[in-house]
């Protein structure tokens, strides 16, 4: 997924880019100004139009929806400075596995990375909170937790591992 | 209405300009610095990293609300009578503000980050002592109360001479049909809306700061840390945001003096600055997509806000900016020219920004290094651009043969663009490649960007420095 956001983010930017080009190569050259405003209207509406299919496209699933039953496997996470306790450290793969994000001490960030170094999905851990993320894993292997929120001098030393597993 | 055209603050703003593109320089060197040792280019101990990560986000952050505040002064000075001594009490503030900060990091050892999330700066694991997290958050109050007192400074004379903040925000034009010819300038029309929002903003940033000072000296008190992350990044979102809202007003005053076609508030920029001021409040909700024990609705106000105020930019800055150019008799030099990319870039920069706002990008986005990918766009092409911009206008030649751009302007504006756009870049495919941000030691299969970075970041420096010194140079010639 992160590949297809960086594509669409450089088409667009650069689809943002082109009308500044455009004006500045046209800048110099005489020209009365054409009555602009209903081309700015057209823009703003064709911008509310894309935004009400985005915002319904991209929330009419929650994202961060959490299962509740008896076949949702529970993880409990707990960060402290600097090491993570993970209290499961098999998980089936699979299955619907929602991970309980803890802390002993300051904000941490949760955020699992596959095999080959993606980042799955994240989420913060933070004092006085239980903040839950859920996920299926389809491919049993290893995988690394890193700390994705600053957390003081070893930060980056917060990487620890667990293994999804074959039922 | 009949304008006073009092004759602003030359000298003072300029000051200020000399000290905020100095700071740029030098805080761009720590990121370089910071940069090269991701890269594995040279060593950095951990803590030293976490430290200089710490002052170039404070610095950057405090020069770019220095330069706004520069440039807002400036330009609101030529509507309104303004107060100098005021103006320099807010300076005064901020330079003590630095030296605590400054102060702090560099003696005290500090490390928690410039949106430091309670309680990091009590419990640091003896990384540094409690007072030096003090002095840091006693450095943000300093500098927090200067920019109270400088809002009222700009806020007081502008409310009285166009009979309250609504006119000012030009909403009897906007709303009540008036004539567009009676609102008044853009200039105004900005500086009245980020004076409300800042104020706003600093405010519960003051709120937050003393509550963990308390919870310095007596740790039994406690900050329900949820709340606390909500003020830290509602503060840190709207006082980067007035940043670039103040320093925008270069544009608005600057372009016309080389297109010929002046900026008019029309009743589509009332509406989209009233929008501003809403959006920057409401869309803070964008860094904490992630808590996910946030109410919903919060997060989704977050992502949708993020999308909306993408419209007022590109719809209505951006789109005059393109309308103004077209065809117009344009005359490029430095000045003309780094403000025109500073709209570009910003423009730009709200893509992956806006992509990012999204829950479900944000999931596998937030706080990799996409997140300093989409701001250092705005930040280096956007606020920056724009505050180099009104400074080679402030010392621009009155000669003939000074005017157009030399040589070395040539070269110093595409290094620049060229370099900024490349260093971005690198942030945003290591975002992709879920590189983390804020990681003092990097993977080895990391470290290819960082180093493609550091190079893009070599040319940053290097054109900045030619800035910043043609500008000395020039301001010791004709002083003023
Ligand atoms: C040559 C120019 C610059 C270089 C080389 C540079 C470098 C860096 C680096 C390496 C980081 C840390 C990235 C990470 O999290 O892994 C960073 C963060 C940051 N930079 Fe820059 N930067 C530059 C210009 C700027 C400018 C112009 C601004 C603002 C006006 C700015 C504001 C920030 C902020 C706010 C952060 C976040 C600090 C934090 O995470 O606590 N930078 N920069
Ligand atoms: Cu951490
Ligand atoms: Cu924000």
């Amino acid at each position: 997924m992160q590949s297809t956001v960086l594509v669409i983010t450089l088409v667009l930017m650069i689809a943002v880019a082109l009308p500044f080009v455009k004006a500045v190569r046209s800048a110099g050259a005489d020209g009365a100004p054409g009555n602009a405003e209903p081309r700015r209207n057209k823009l703003i509406w064709a911008l509310v139009a894309a935004g009400v299919v985005i915002t319904v496209a991209s929330l009419r699933e929650w994202p961060h929806a959490i299962a509740a039953g008896d076949d949702v496997v529970q993880v409990n996470a707990t960060g402290g400075q600097w090491y993570w306790e993970i209290d499961t450290p098999e998980i089936p793969v699979g299955r619907t596995v929602v991970f309980n994000l803890h802390t002993k001490d300051v904000n941490h960030g949760f955020g699992v990375v596959n095999s080959s170094g993606r980042l799955l999905f994240q989420t913060q851990a933070m004092p006085g909170y239980v903040n839950k993320v859920q996920y299926v894993f389809d491919e049993p292997g290893d995988y690394r937790v890193l700390c994705l929120e600053f957390c003081g001098v070893a930060h980056h030393d917060m990487i620890d591992e667990f293994t999804v597993v074959a039922n | 209405m009949a304008d006073v055209k009092a004759e602003p603050h030359t000298g003072a703003v300029k000051f200020s300009m000399l000290i905020a593109g100095a700071v740029f320089a030098l805080m761009m060197v720590i990121g370089l610095v910071m940069r090269a040792a991701q890269g594995n280019l040279i060593e950095l101990e951990a803590p030293f990293f976490y430290q200089l990560l710490s002052v170039h986000g404070a610095g950057m952050v405090g020069t770019a609300g220095l330069s706004g505040a520069a440039v807002m002064w400036y330009f609101v000075g030529r509507y309104v009578p303004l107060s100098a001594r005021m103006y320099w009490a807010f300076i005064a503030l901020f330079l003590l503000g630095v030296v605590f900060i400054l102060t702090a990091i560099f003696i005290g050892r500090y490390g928690g980050g410039w949106t430091f999330l309670f309680p990091l700066p009590a419990i640091s694991g003896e990384a540094w002592e409690p007072w030096a997290a003090a002095l840091f958050m006693l450095g943000y109050v300093s500098i927090g109360v200067g920019f109270l007192l400088y809002h009222l400074a700009v806020g007081y004379p502008i409310m009285k001479h166009y009979g309250g903040f609504a006119r000012a925000l030009g909403w009897h034009v906007g709303f009540g049909g008036a004539d567009p010819a009676d609102a008044p300038p853009p200039a105004i029309v900005a500086a009245a809306a980020v004076t409300i929002f800042n104020t706003i903003g600093i405010i519960v940033g003051a709120a937050v700061l003393v509550a963990s000072l308390v919870h310095l000296l007596v740790p039994g008190f406690a900050v329900d840390a949820l709340l606390a992350k909500n003020m830290i990044f509602f503060f840190g979102h709207v006082f980067i945001n007035a940043s670039i809202y103040m320093a925008v007003i270069a544009v608005y005053e600057i372009v016309p003096e080389y297109t010929g076609r002046p900026w008019k508030t029309s009743r589509v920029f009332v509406l989209a600055w009233t929008a501003i001021l809403l959006f920057v409040m409401a869309v803070y909700p964008h860094h904490l997509l992630q808590d996910v024990v946030m109410p919903p609705w919060a997060l989704v106000l977050g992502q949708v806000v993020s999308y909306l105020s993408g419209i007022p930019l590109l719809a209505v800055t951006a789109f005059s900016l393109c309308v103004y150019l077209h065809g117009s008799k344009m005359r490029w030099d430095l000045a003309s020219s780094l403000l025109v990319l500073a709209v570009a870039g910003w423009s730009v920069g709200t893509v992956p920004a806006i992509i990012d706002g999204m829950i479900s990008v944000n999931k596998i986005m937030h706080n990799t290094q996409w997140v300093p990918g989409h701001f250092h766009i705005y930040l280096l092409l956007g606020v920056v651009a724009m505050s180099f911009g009104f400074m080679a206008w402030l010392v621009r030649g009155t000669k003939a043969s000074e005017s157009g751009m030399s040589g070395l302007d040539r070269m110093a504006f595409g290094a620049y663009a060229l370099g900024a756009a490349g260093f971005a870049l690198m942030f945003l495919i290591s975002g992709a490649m879920s590189v983390p941000r804020r990681w003092a030691v990097h993977l080895p299969e990391w470290v290819l960007q960082d180093r493609i970075a550091t190079a893009f970041a070599v040319l940053v420096v290097v054109s900045t420095l030619v800035f910043v010194i043609k500008y000395a140079v020039r301001l010791g010639r004709a002083p003023g």
